[in-house]
């Protein structure tokens, strides 16, 4: 062992604090499930509800769709989660992908229906442009307590976690926009809602690399 | 009955979370030699004291990242796991930092002109530096001999000199200005 080595391990060594382990990333995940859901509600009671949600309730598709979308934003957290702990196998990954497909499928009857219905040229894509900001405020303090939760773990792919961890709060959002939201349409919903959710995942994507990186939270007090 | 290497690692791991010191260091000097063969398998290509640059960098990621380990699983494969990603972002940080280096040849001469290639600034005649900072009034004498002769700080001339550093700084304007056109003149 070369002197530097040795004298690197002896000021580690010197500043090594206790460390309570990480829990198991499903854990963690429940955790920020219950902050974030206690923070949508928060806002939701905040606001105005736009329609009769009484009336939603009884519709098995509607309640399908929203617990697929609640599924996904817990299984990308819980994806997010495992990407940060060294080890753990990778197809915890492909977790979202079942509850992803469930969500996107739930649309899919609706779609197939509006598309016979209108033509492809006339799909019903107007829509309420308050959904994309929606999605973003109830998303917003989610991501910033996900990304805070990332940073205790190795950063080891950090754009697909920033992206897990985007879906994860996204997804959620979603979940808090639909009941709030006054219209009901599939394609639009595909289009803006399952569009924004993506969009978003993608943009936590691209600046995953400045949020977690190894220089930025390498610790040495030596 | 004997230990394997990979629990009596997860059992030192267990203790260094706890704070244990001791076991901390028991860790790292064994886990060092394993770190230093996985790199030296890896990386063939690196000259010793590469190797051993990529292996403190390791050691001070796993340091980072020790409340990652659970002790319920196997030492191993997060050690690895660590390894093989800080290869693998120490590439992609050499293949970015490439991208954006172009290397230039040492070049011995800049411009054909004599006044480009000096290699040092030629001095001027010291005694007729000295009899023009003889004629200088007073105040900018002292404070030409202590800032510049005598390399003082201003804090230090100001004090000396029983003056504020302000009029320590204008005087000694003052006098390199003074000093600039005397020895221009006798040029």
């Amino acid at each position: 062992m070369t002197t530097d080595t040795k004298q690197l391990i002896r000021q580690l060594t010197e500043n090594a604090d206790p460390v309570r382990p990480l829990r198991r990333p499903s854990t963690r995940a429940a955790a920020w499930l219950v902050f974030s859901v206690a923070y949508i509600v928060l806002v939701l009671l905040i606001m105005p509800l736009q329609h009769d949600i009484s009336q939603k309730l009884h519709d098995k598709l509607f309640i399908i769709e929203q617990i697929a979308t609640l599924a996904t934003g817990l299984a990308a957290a819980i994806a997010a989660f495992a990407s940060i702990i060294p080890g753990y196998g990778r197809r915890w990954i492909m977790l979202p992908l079942l509850p992803l497909m469930t969500w996107l499928a739930t649309l899919g009857p609706g779609c197939v229906r509006e598309l016979n219905r209108y033509g492809f040229e006339h799909l019903p894509l107007q829509h309420n442009l308050w959904c994309f900001p929606f999605i973003v405020l109830l998303g917003a303090i989610p991501a910033i307590g996900m990304a805070v939760m990332l940073r205790c773990g190795a950063p080891l792919t950090p754009q697909l976690t920033a992206a897990l961890g985007g879906l994860a709060a996204a997804g959620l959002a979603n979940a808090g926009v639909r009941i709030i939201h006054p219209e009901d349409v599939s394609v639009m919903l595909l289009v803006w809602h399952v569009g924004s959710v993506m969009a978003l995942s993608a943009l936590a994507g691209s600046i995953g690399r400045y949020v977690l990186d190894w220089r930025s939270i390498l610790k040495f007090d030596a | 009955m004997r230990q394997s290497p990979d629990n009596c690692f997860a059992e030192l791991m267990r203790a260094a979370q706890a704070g244990d010191a001791l076991a901390y260091a028991r860790l790292l000097e064994q886990i060092t030699p394993r770190i230093r063969q996985i790199v030296r398998g890896q990386r063939r290509f690196l000259r010793a004291e590469d190797i051993e640059d990529l292996v403190q960098d390791i050691l001070l990621s796993v340091h980072t990242v020790r409340a990652t380990y659970d002790p319920q699983r196997p030492f191993m494969p997060w050690l690895v796991a660590i390894c093989r990603n800080r290869f693998a972002d120490g590439a992609r940080r050499y293949a970015r930092s490439a991208a954006h280096e172009i290397h230039v040849e040492n070049m011995a001469v800049t411009f054909v002109a004599n006044p480009a290639n000096n290699t040092m600034d030629n001095y001027g005649d010291v005694d007729e530096l000295k009899e023009a900072i003889a004629t200088l009034p007073a105040m900018q004498r002292d404070a030409i001999r202590m800032l510049k002769l005598g390399e003082m700080s201003l804090k230090e001339a100001a004090v000396a000199r029983n003056m504020t550093i302000g009029a320590l700084k204008v005087a000694t304007h003052r006098a390199m200005t003074a000093l600039r056109k005397m020895l221009a003149k006798e040029r």
